[in-house]
């Protein structure tokens, strides 16, 4: 099944929503719309699954169009943020109202509605609860009510808004790999929606990053963080030290630093460039290593877990570094010390494109 | 001191008011309520059996006794279904659409609230009777519609027109439309939806609604005394037929009819409290 979005806009009063947002959904693939809140993701997926309309454009299902299909023809399951489950029916019925509300001739009958109801409550390891009523469950439980309850009607299409947006850390991860596994057996055409980075690149197949109602970049979860096509891109997927700079003679001078990257393939004038925290080198200042580098001084170390995370002070601008624990402790960090930088993986974009919010 | 301090807001030092004010305002309001409340309700129970069952049973067995009680119920028969219709339709519309003059249909459900009742039942007069707008349209086609059970039923329905919705709105205004998304995503239409999901969710307000706006329908006075005109056996409903009696100086056969009155509004009451006892957060809208 695949999904085309062409040029679909959508305002709410004077709020442009969505600006002509085209999107191309590859049959059987996990695809994450990822965004800040108000970058229109949950927009776009409301309108896939009919719940809004949009109001120019056009949307395919697999060649056929679709903006005027009910949810009933459009064959869509949604899984809500806050799971919708209806409060007054078990777990059961919940899960069967999908099958019960179809035209007479296409029902099953009560008793293949119960079996089919049973096989899905097993699938999401729901089984013993299928008398038990929404408000007796927890949160886990009822996002897997909630997605058995969308893959009943056999849908081509699973949309799921901000599927574990509303669960604690660890029962997160556990439903992320389970909800993974579960795409992997059914090969269900998926489309998620969330504001978390690690859950779109940790889940996904293919991450649409969207930002004030357009898409910033659609590509392998490999692709948008190695190579961000925007500054707005590289910025929202992970930590990042941001420098405003002055490109001149194939070298960026950062504004307010002694410091200069390589600069080729962009044109002189303004421009901003990111480094990564892992990619921000310390070295020994008393070395050789360290001759011409520019200083910085240790403010704080956070060290938890495998990984630390260094503030420094260069030149009076924060930056931020992150290496493993044997690097930290091979160095010596200790806060007030003194290094010099490496840059090893600048990333720079021109004045050209599209800016910051 | 912390690991003892129970949540309960009596049990907070800080709230612990003195004994004797607790003890001086408790009594100031179970004396009051004595007074104004139990005492009158008393007094109806205790006038109609003052000289015993058998002239209260009697009272109450009259022919024109017996018709009042009938058009009490004919009239709520008619006027509560028709707000619990109307209830429901305004209620939906209200929560789950938007439109342009909600706020305009909201304000024109309370109306009834704010106009004094017998401006109500006159606006019937002035409308219906014999020489109001469609006075002479209605005595050419034979149709009475003041001074009959027609006029009775439209004072009533009109007097009675607020309490389901207004006991709709806030509750269905908390639970929101993402049960119907959800319902409408799985492929249901929209009676479908309505009856699986909406009315299953809204049921114990709406019988609160409904309990509340049938005691009403059956106790109110003055806007059905102004369309009544008061004929003895055809259209004098149980509040009317108990002032008659009672300027008559039929004592115990007014309270004997008040009663049934009381007795109705104790019920209600009765219901209310199981209603809100077992699905508090169901009636109230606070759930969820």
């Amino acid at each position: 099944m695949t999904i085309t979005v062409s040029q679909v806009t959508k305002r709410f009063g004077s709020f442009l929503a969505l600006d002509a947002v085209d999107l191309h959904v590859r049959s059987g693939e996990l695809l994450a719309l990822l965004g800040p809140s108000g970058s229109g993701k949950t927009t776009l997926l409301r309108i896939l699954g009919g719940l809004d309309r949009a109001d120019t454009g056009s949307i395919t299902f697999f060649g056929e169009e679709a903006l005027g299909l009910t949810p009933r023809d459009r064959q869509v399951g949604f899984v809500f943020q806050h799971y919708s489950l209806f409060r007054h029916m078990t777990v059961h019925d919940n899960v069967a109202f999908g099958l019960d509300v179809r035209p007479r001739k296409d029902r099953l009958t009560r008793a293949e509605i119960s079996e089919k109801v049973t096989d899905l409550l097993e699938l999401v390891q729901l089984a013993p609860l299928a008398d038990r009523y929404p408000a007796q469950l927890s949160g886990g439980q009822r996002q897997r009510v909630a997605l058995a309850r969308a893959l009943a009607i056999e849908p081509k299409v699973l949309l799921l808004d901000e599927p574990f947006g509303a669960l604690d850390a660890k029962v997160r991860k556990e439903l992320r790999r389970w909800l993974r596994r579960l795409h992997d057996e059914m090969h269900i055409t998926s489309v998620f929606v969330t504001h978390d980075q690690e859950e779109a690149l940790e889940l996904a197949d293919r991450v649409v990053v969207m930002n004030s109602g357009r898409v910033e970049q659609v590509g392998t979860p490999g692709e948008v963080y190695d190579q961000p096509a925007s500054p707005f891109v590289y910025d929202f997927l992970g930590n990042v030290n941001r420098f405003e700079c002055m490109i001149r003679n194939g070298e960026a001078r950062l504004s307010g630093l002694s410091l200069t990257v390589p600069a080729t393939a962009i044109a002189p004038g303004p421009a901003v460039v990111f480094v990564r925290p892992h990619d921000v080198e310390l070295v020994p200042c008393d070395g050789d290593a360290g001759a011409g580098l520019p200083r910085a001084r240790v403010r704080h170390i956070f060290s938890v877990g495998p990984t630390a995370r260094v503030e420094l002070d260069i030149e009076g601008h924060p930056l931020e570094a992150v290496m493993d624990q044997d690097r930290l402790r091979s160095l010596n960090v200790h806060s007030g010390n003194w290094y010099a930088v490496r840059l090893t993986r600048p990333r720079l974009f021109g004045a050209g494109t599209r800016e910051l919010p | 001191m912390l690991s003892k301090a129970a949540p309960r807001h009596a049990e907070r030092p800080v709230l612990r008011d003195p004994l004797w004010v607790r003890w001086s305002l408790t009594a100031l309001a179970l004396g009051f309520l004595a007074l104004f409340v139990l005492l009158p309700l008393l007094t109806v129970f205790a006038e109609a059996l003052r000289q015993g069952f058998a002239p209260y049973f009697e009272a109450l067995a009259e022919p024109d006794a017996l018709s009042a009680i009938r058009l009490t119920l004919l009239v709520a028969a008619i006027a509560v279904p028709a707000n619990l219709a109307f209830g429901v339709a305004a209620a939906w519309a209200i929560t789950k659409f938007e439109f342009s003059g909600k706020s305009f249909l909201i304000t024109l459900i309370d109306l009834p609230f704010s106009v004094s009742p017998v401006i109500s039942g006159m606006v019937y007069v002035l409308l219906f009777g014999l020489h109001g707008w469609f006075g002479p349209w209605l005595r050419a086609h034979d149709l009475q519609v003041v001074f009959a059970v027609p006029g009775l039923v439209l004072a009533t329905m009109f007097v009675t027109f607020p309490f389901v919705a207004r006991e709709l709105i806030p509750l269905m205004q908390s639970q929101g439309t993402e049960e119907e998304e959800a319902a409408a995503s799985l492929g249901a239409g929209g009676w479908q939806i309505f009856w699986r999901v909406t009315l299953p969710n809204i049921r114990w307000g709406l019988l609160y609604g409904v309990l509340l706006c049938n005691a009403r329908a059956m106790g109110e006075f003055g806007a059905v005394s102004v369309v009544s005109g008061h004929i003895r056996g055809q259209t004098n409903t149980m509040p009317l037929h108990v002032e008659i009696l009672y300027n008559e100086y039929n004592f115990v056969a007014a309270f004997a009819v008040a009663s049934l009155l009381a007795l109705l509004a104790l019920v209600t009451l009765a219901a209310k409290s199981v209603l809100e006892w077992r699905w508090g957060e169901d009636v109230s809208g606070r759930g969820h």
